[in-house]
């Protein structure tokens, strides 16, 4: 039962050491040999450098660091720091290359990842053996599970590329891309990340720590494949440079991640709770850890830091009544977190919040599938969760329930190159793999990018903080039809602030007054749209049903098509004959996005032996959208194609009021920067587009880190609706639906 | 031996509520041949170990007393002796576990492990082998015969068709009655996996016929199409884990059929090591049903001992 493996000894336990193993049957020690790694090391000299520009740099002047074997301590090698002039100077590397390596065609940046691939695999053993060195993981998971799963992503990847140009037509590079890493797990991480930015033309400046060796290594290799200089290069440092690279020009995509792979939080039913337990505790019995180069064991360590977090976990989860569970067999002095249950924590205590550190496993009891939804969807993370059940009915209504990017039914940790990982809520909404990660990299052709910079000086303290007050000013022609007020849950109502703002059409006249909108509205909005969404509400109608009500709701406007293009002219002070142009235009994209209500849903794809997975897209839940300048100020959206925001005056919506399940669509008029800011800081708004300026993107974007929604903001830059690639190109669909994929594993025959 | 497992009454629940979870069962199958590599010395006491677990078996048409003999002699002489005084090992006492045998041989295989001077058992194969389609009476007969030409142990076979017709209770009466013919004898239960449908009949058939009475499950005659595979033993060692955490009662396993590598034979040992424990690795609770793994295993060691590979003529045959 003994769960710590012998330490790696010498080759031979002597003749006698037949008979005693004879008789204990114990597991001996299995060690990869490091010969090729320390010869790797030696060979680089006292300290590794970067590589930059298809070669290594070692500037002067900058810090080494020491880079050791979490599982026994020893050193492994030196590694500079850089600085901030060499950060600038790798982008800048990146930058020339950009110039070559983008304008190639598909086909060729194809071949260039298979001849990558093709190193790799000359290379593998050094690489498995480095990269288990390094970072502590067994070196039998980096074999078995990271570099098939490398090859598979080359050889994915390389197949977008040779079909961009038809494939991804209409897309191309953001342009040079850094990639930070985060502490262990450097090498699949990086490839998750490279394969799709290298694909489809970007260049990659990669940041890694000292436990990222085998990230330089797949640099060198790169270049030994043949890798122009400069588009694969990979900077050592330990400063985090989320901080650094924002701002840094150049850049125009930061990736990065937390660690990666966090405790579990277990969730079984009450019926099956203690046989459960029994069982996993006489496994995590036969749980070996030892040092990551010996073959036999299941699990090695991820440093000191992990250890540490785990530990103060346990004692922190014990003082607030947590049973513990571990293996009493894992020495004190010990490197090595022992596989750990946490058992009895109340969903209250600030222990069960809190994220799970590795390799500890929370167990929940839950009376009923729906306790345990709720248990489940009732936390702020949203990256991946199996389900497990005999039930098929019963696992695949809990797998579309679940709040999660990834849902393996009876399954784990399945991965793909064509699967895409992400999350949602707090695990952010970046995609890894399949068409979702290679947007990542992408950009719609004609439209500029957002300006680069520095951000600027603003102090999110005061940023919107309240409406400028509007006095009366003058006189706004009467109209007994108007309605007034904010429109939510499907019918006009009095703004908190009973206050209106007068709405200015052309040549500065107030052609109407709006109600001035406040935090309270927007609270009710949001609420509304909450309301509107869950089943039997909008999402969970039929695609038939959707559609139908798009479409009625473009019959509804084309009926008062002149009405309205006759105030459109009123306000904008533009022709009529293109403000007639701009509401059949509305009504054609209403009718456009009804008929591909149709076409979203699941598409299955197969992934070898365990079983297919189905790609869904998924509602975002509540988006918030912040119209442009013309547009009704703000507006609430339950998405699942919402139609584009367009310019139509309040009018209008009385009549169409009654089309759209009330909730579904809220708008509340008022400030903009003091609506955004509401808006931005609402925790349960999962989504916001912003379109608006400068500073009230660097706003949004700094608030929405409170819960990490999923923000599209425009940078200040105006946007041409009227053109179909802006105004209703695919762009607009990769935003209004999230990502969930979906692992059925199969066979019983 | 151990003593005689006795049959306990029959308890559907213990079966009915069992659902296995096949691609579960297959990863875990997957990762168990693999993680467990042992090397060197290791290496060396585990394969010498496995010798110790082999029902040396020949069960051929035209098996006669002379190959019978042969067998019998290597099951006591499983090893070159100069390997075993190499490895200091010689005073072991290192045999097979048993010689598995047709009925009709069975006392060829007794007076020649009696002439060798040995105590090693005989087993017998009995009750319509491979198939099993054959009257009960005839089939309880030839056990009585069997038994009563010496065999220590007696490998039946089930009566697939009451698996696959859902036939539990009677299943367990049948190997009852086969309990009871054993008299003094082991019984060993085949369950012919290869033949049974699917991994969750095979944990039923696991457990009735550890119900009924039998002191070893085992996986296959090695004559179906589909023989000893991980993913089914796992589904019955976690049969017998169960049982086991029901009663108390240790039940062995017997894998059988295509296996012929030292190297499987160490992840087998694995496997059991892993799943039932230590407790498990000897002789009286696990078991492997092989008749070409010794040489593969004899091979091995003289590689590890003299650092060669072995010419065919260096070991002496079977």
């Amino acid at each position: 039962m003994a769960a710590a493996a012998a330490t790696v000894t010498g080759p031979s336990a002597g003749a006698s050491g037949v008979r005693s193993i004879f008789s204990t049957m114990d597991y001996g020690p299995a060690p990869e040999s490091p010969s090729l790694v320390l010869a790797w090391l030696d060979k680089q000299g006292s300290t590794l450098g970067h590589f930059v520009n298809g070669k290594w740099l070692k500037p002067e002047g900058q810090e080494p660091v020491t880079c050791r074997d979490p599982c026994s301590g020893e050193l492994l090698a030196s590694c500079l720091q850089a600085d901030d002039g060499f950060v600038a100077l790798a982008v800048d590397v990146a930058g020339r290359a950009l110039e070559a390596w983008s304008p190639l065609p598909g086909a060729a940046r194809a071949q260039h990842l298979l001849r990558l691939a093709e190193t790799l695999r000359r290379h593998q053993k050094l690489l498995w053996t480095l990269e288990a060195m390094a970072s502590g993981r067994v070196v039998r998971e980096v074999r078995d599970g990271d570099l098939p799963l490398a090859q598979q992503l080359l050889q994915y990847h390389a197949s977008w590329a040779q079909t961009q140009e038809q494939a991804l037509s209409g897309w191309e590079p953001v342009g040079v891309v850094a990639v930070v890493l985060p502490p262990a797990f450097s090498f699949i991480e990086m490839m998750w990340r490279i394969c799709p930015a290298l694909a489809v033309g970007c260049t990659v400046v990669v940041f890694g720590g000292p436990a990222s060796l085998s990230a330089l290594l797949v640099a060198q290799l790169s270049e030994e494949a043949g890798l122009p200089p400069g588009v694969l290069n990979v900077v050592m440092g330990t400063a985090p440079p989320e901080t650094l690279l924002p701002g840094l020009p150049g850049v125009a995509k930061v990736a990065f991640s937390g660690p990666v792979q966090g405790g579990l939080r277990l969730l079984v039913q009450l019926s099956a709770y203690e046989e459960m337990l029994w069982k996993l505790e006489t496994r995590l019995r036969r749980v070996r850890q030892g040092r990551s180069l010996d073959w036999a064991v299941d699990m090695g360590t991820r440093g000191p830091a992990a250890w540490e977090r785990a530990q103060s976990y346990v004692q922190e989860a014990q003082s607030q009544g947590a049973q513990i569970f571990q293996d009493g067999s894992t020495p004190p002095q010990s490197p090595f977190f022992p596989p750990t249950l946490v058992l009895g924590l109340a969903p209250a205590s600030p222990c069960a919040q809190a994220e799970v550190p590795w390799p500890l496993v929370t167990v929940f009891p839950f009376r009923t599938a729906k306790e345990a939804l709720a248990m489940s969807n009732g936390t702020p993370r949203g990256g991946s969760a199996s389900v497990w059940s005999e039930r098929l009915t019963l696992g695949l209504d809990l797998a579309y329930k679940l709040l999660m990017g990834t849902v393996w039914i009876n399954a784990h940790g399945l991965k793909d190159a064509a699967a895409p990982v992400g999350g949602c809520k707090e695990n952010g909404s970046a995609w890894h793999g399949g068409p979702d990660g290679l947007y990542e990299y992408l950009h719609p052709v004609g439209i500029p990018p957002r300006p680069q910079g520095p951000p600027q000086l603003l102090d999110y303290d005061k940023f919107g903080l309240s409406a400028p007050p509007v006095l009366p000013s003058g006189t706004s022609p009467a109209s007994a039809t108007a309605p007034y007020g904010v429109f939510v849950a499907g019918r006009f109502q009095n703004p908190s602030s009973r206050s209106s703002r007068p709405v200015l059409g052309s040549g500065g006249r107030i052609c109407a007054h709006v109600a001035e909108g406040g935090a309270k509205d927007i609270r009710e909005a949001v609420e509304a749209a909450h309301k509107a969404t869950p089943a039997p509400g909008w999402a969970s109608r039929v695609p038939g049903s959707r559609a139908s009500a798009l479409w009625a709701l473009a019959d509804a406007v084309s009926q008062r098509s002149q009405e309205l293009a006759e105030q459109l002219v009123e306000v904008t002070g533009s022709d009529l004959a293109d403000t007639r142009t701009e509401v059949v235009l509305s009504i054609a994209r209403l009718r456009a996005w009804g008929a591909q209500v149709h076409a979203q849903g699941a598409g299955l794809h197969s992934a070898g032996p365990h079983g297919p997975f189905l790609r869904l897209r998924e509602a975002l839940g509540v988006l918030a959208i912040v119209c442009p300048e013309g547009a009704a100020p703000a507006r609430l959206c339950v998405s699942h194609r919402v139609q584009r925001p367009f310019s139509s005056t309040l009018s209008s919506w009385q009549d169409m009021a009654g089309l759209l399940p009330p909730g579904l669509v809220n708008v509340v008029t008022g400030d903009r920067d003091h609506l955004t800011r509401c808006l931005a800081l609402h925790q349960d708004v999962p989504a916001l587009w912003y379109f608006g300026s400068a500073q009230g993107s660097q706003f949004v974007e700094w608030a929405s880190a409170g819960n990490l929604k999923a923000v599209w903001a425009n940078g200040g830059r105006s946007r041409c609706w009227d053109r179909e690639g802006e105004g209703a190109g695919p762009e607009l669909g990769l935003r209004a639906a999230r990502t969930k994929a979906l692992w059925l594993s199969l066979g019983d025959i | 031996m151990s003593a005689q497992n006795q049959e306990i009454a029959f308890d559907i629940t213990w079966i009915s509520n069992v659902q296995v979870n096949q691609p579960a069962v297959l990863r875990r199958a997957e990762q168990i041949q693999t993680r467990r590599t042992v090397k060197k010395d290791w290496q060396a006491a585990w394969l010498l170990k496995a010798v110790t677990f082999i029902d040396l078996t020949t069960l051929s048409g035209d098996d006669t007393s002379s190959n019978v003999r042969r067998l019998c002699y290597k099951a006591k002489y499983p090893i070159r002796e100069d390997l075993l005084k190499a490895l200091n090992m010689q005073d072991k006492g290192i045999t097979t576990a048993a010689v598995c045998v047709y009925p009709a041989r069975v006392s060829d295989a007794v007076k020649a492990l009696k002439d060798a001077g040995c105590d090693i058992p005989v087993a017998s194969v009995a009750t319509g082998f491979p198939a099993g389609q054959t009257h009960l009476k005839t089939r309880l007969d030839e056990i009585r015969l069997a038994v009563e030409d010496g065999a220590k142990e007696i490998d039946v076979v089930i009566n697939r068709s009451l698996v696959l017709a859902g036939q539990w209770k009677a299943l367990y009466d049948e190997i009852c009655e086969f309990r009871k013919a054993c008299g003094d004898a082991h019984l060993k239960t085949i369950l012919a996996t290869g033949e049974l449908g699917s991994l969750t009949n095979i944990y039923r058939a696991s457990m009735v016929a550890m119900m009924a009475g039998s002191d070893f499950i085992k996986t296959s005659t090695g004559k179906e199409t589909v023989n000893a595979t991980f993913p089914v033993a796992i589904v019955m060692v976690r049969a017998i884990r169960d049982f086991y955490w029901k009663t108390g009662k240790k039940i062995g396993f017997k894998p059988a059929g295509g296996i012929r590598t030292a190297k499987d034979s160490l992840a087998w040992l694995s496997l059991i090591k892993e799943e039932l424990g230590d407790d498990w690795l000897k002789p009286e609770l696990f078991r492997i049903g092989a008749s070409t793994l010794l040489s593969d295993i004899e091979r091995q060691i003289y590689h590890h001992v003299t650092g060669r590979y072995a010419a065919y003529h260096d070991l002496p045959m079977a």
